[in-house]
């Protein structure tokens, strides 16, 4: 009798969990699609392994970049960590690749190397929206790209061009775009563009 | 008998006001390291006072310059505000690691290893369970102070109201452990943040200093303190954490316990087993599950309880 009541109350206890899981399972389209991990991350399936949403990289993150997720991807998600490149982009400084208890973000230094090492996104031009593609000259996403030249080329105008074998994904070009809506998106490696709202974020 | 043996250990009083000193400490701690967030920002960002200043206001300028002041003392500033972060999931202090244990078999369960570092933040807290019990429960977790308050307004509601005080069987806690690392092994690590409530207050309190975001946990911390108001003082700490169960199963027979002087108890005194919050009975010389808060040591009518060192 003592052990039939342990057996159903771990039952009942084990149930809650996995309820709460299965309705905090958001539909593929109501989620934040266009999700930067930190710099280091390894890919989308091992980081989510991996990551126990601890805070520790978003503690150290000396430009507050990294944000920890609510709801946005649901509850499979809650916690980990996120970068909103529009909002305040990734300076590689690698300070949160240092930190990462689990390994979920590789160790990189913070040197050259180890930013090329950096694999978050790859920056999207949108040359209906860009000032320089109509005409005028801007170059602002230049100028804020810490690889120029590599990352990014400028030809007439200041047109810009992302070589994604270099583009890291950092954000600061989105960041420093001038024009509402930005001209330039990061979107994260492995990103499906049929499956979502576009990347508005 | 009993008066020697008040001298030697430490009453209940003491050890209850301790408890209380090291959980405030501990939110201390929580939400300095959340300032220390912001402080590293204006570090880095501003690096001057004045600046800082003229970007926040006079406030975060005293702020900032203790903060500079106190890092200073260590070294270089930005590195020492740097080795510090987490929570109590998985923290840093001065670069020294702890690892929840429910951590590390989140990430064991996913199919993982665990980073050297990772694994020895382990020892303290198994160690602590081992020599001195569920101690985490009374001594270290944030959220068991909300619910050790509120404990305490039922306690003074009980003269004009008729409040139960119910006990799950321990099952409840075991199958939420297991369920939750199934839910956590078949979907994503998130729920925990949810299932815990030092993690929710972790989470509330990281989010809501560091970034004035509302977190998700704090819905879990109203869902956990309306049941500790309804159901049983400090019921979530006996009857739900996953955290607390698991630590009162490796510390079950702990070397610093609770001991009971045989011949002063008196027959038919119940008042310890009525009082403790844990649902532990030291008249029965139950040790599993005891958090050494003292509740029974001030109401002992005899003084035959005292907490020291085991003593076979």
């Amino acid at each position: 009798m003592k052990r039939r009541n342990f057996i159903l109350s771990l039952l009942a206890g084990a149930a809650a969990p996995l309820g709460l899981a299965l309705l905090g399972r958001l539909p593929e389209r109501w989620r934040l699609h266009r999700v930067l991990r930190p710099p280091g991350a390894r890919p989308e399936e091992e980081f989510a392994d991996l990551c126990i949403g601890c805070g520790q990289c978003a503690s150290v993150c000396p430009n507050t970049c990294i944000r920890m997720l609510n709801f946005e991807r649901g509850l499979d998600d809650l916690a980990t960590p996120v970068i909103q490149p529009r909002a305040k982009a990734c300076i590689l400084c690698m300070a949160c690749t240092q930190v990462c208890p689990t390994g979920a973000l590789r160790k990189l230094p913070a040197t050259q190397e180890g930013m090329l090492a950096v694999r978050m996104g790859t920056a999207v031009v949108s040359e209906d929206l860009c000032y320089s593609f109509s005409g005028r000259t801007c170059g602002s996403c230049y100028h804020a790209c810490p690889l120029p030249g590599k990352a990014m080329t400028v030809g007439l105008y200041e047109q810009p061009k992302v070589n994604s074998d270099y583009c890291v994904g950092c954000g600061l070009c989105e960041q420093a775009c001038v024009q509402m809506p930005q001209a330039i998106r990061v979107m994260p490696r492995g990103y499906q563009r049929s499956s979502g709202n576009g990347g508005a974020s | 008998m009993a008066a020697p043996l008040r001298k030697r250990f430490p009453s209940g009083m003491v050890l209850l006001l301790t408890s209380v000193v090291t959980r405030v400490g501990v939110l201390l701690l929580l939400c300095g390291i959340a300032w220390n967030t912001i402080y590293i920002n204006f570090k880095v960002a501003h690096n001057n006072a004045r600046l800082v200043e003229l970007s926040a206001g006079s406030t975060t300028r005293f702020f900032y310059e203790r903060a500079e002041a106190f890092f200073g003392l260590f070294g270089d500033p930005l590195l020492i505000a740097q080795s510090s972060g987490g929570m109590t999931w998985s923290i840093r202090l001065m670069g020294v690691p702890f690892t929840d244990p429910i951590a590390a078999l989140t990430v064991l369960s996913r199919g993982h290893g665990l980073e050297l570092g990772f694994a020895l933040g382990l020892l303290v807290p198994l160690l602590l369970a081992l020599l001195f019990g569920r101690v985490f429960c009374s001594y270290i977790c944030p959220a068991s102070l909300l619910f050790f308050t509120i404990g305490r307004l039922r306690r003074a509601c009980r003269r004009f109201l008729l409040l139960p005080e119910i006990t799950l069987n321990r099952g409840v806690a075991w199958g939420l452990l297991l369920g939750g690392l199934g839910a956590t092994w078949l979907f994503g690590q998130g729920l925990w943040a949810l299932l815990l409530p030092y993690l929710a207050v972790g989470h509330t309190l990281f989010q809501g200093l560091a970034f004035g975001v509302l977190s998700a946990g704090i819905g879990a911390i109203l869902v956990f303190a309306l049941l500790d108001m309804v159901f049983g003082s400090q019921f979530t700490c006996r009857n739900l954490c996953p955290t607390g169960r698991l630590l009162g199963a490796i510390g079950s027979r702990p070397l610093v316990r609770l001991h009971r002087h045989a011949p002063a108890c008196p027959s038919r005194c119940n008042s310890c087993a009525t009082i403790c919050p844990m649902g532990v009975n030291p008249r029965a010389d139950e040790t599993r599950d005891c958090s050494l808060c003292g509740e029974c040591l001030v109401v002992c009518p005899v003084n035959c309880l005292h907490v020291g060192v085991k003593s076979r």
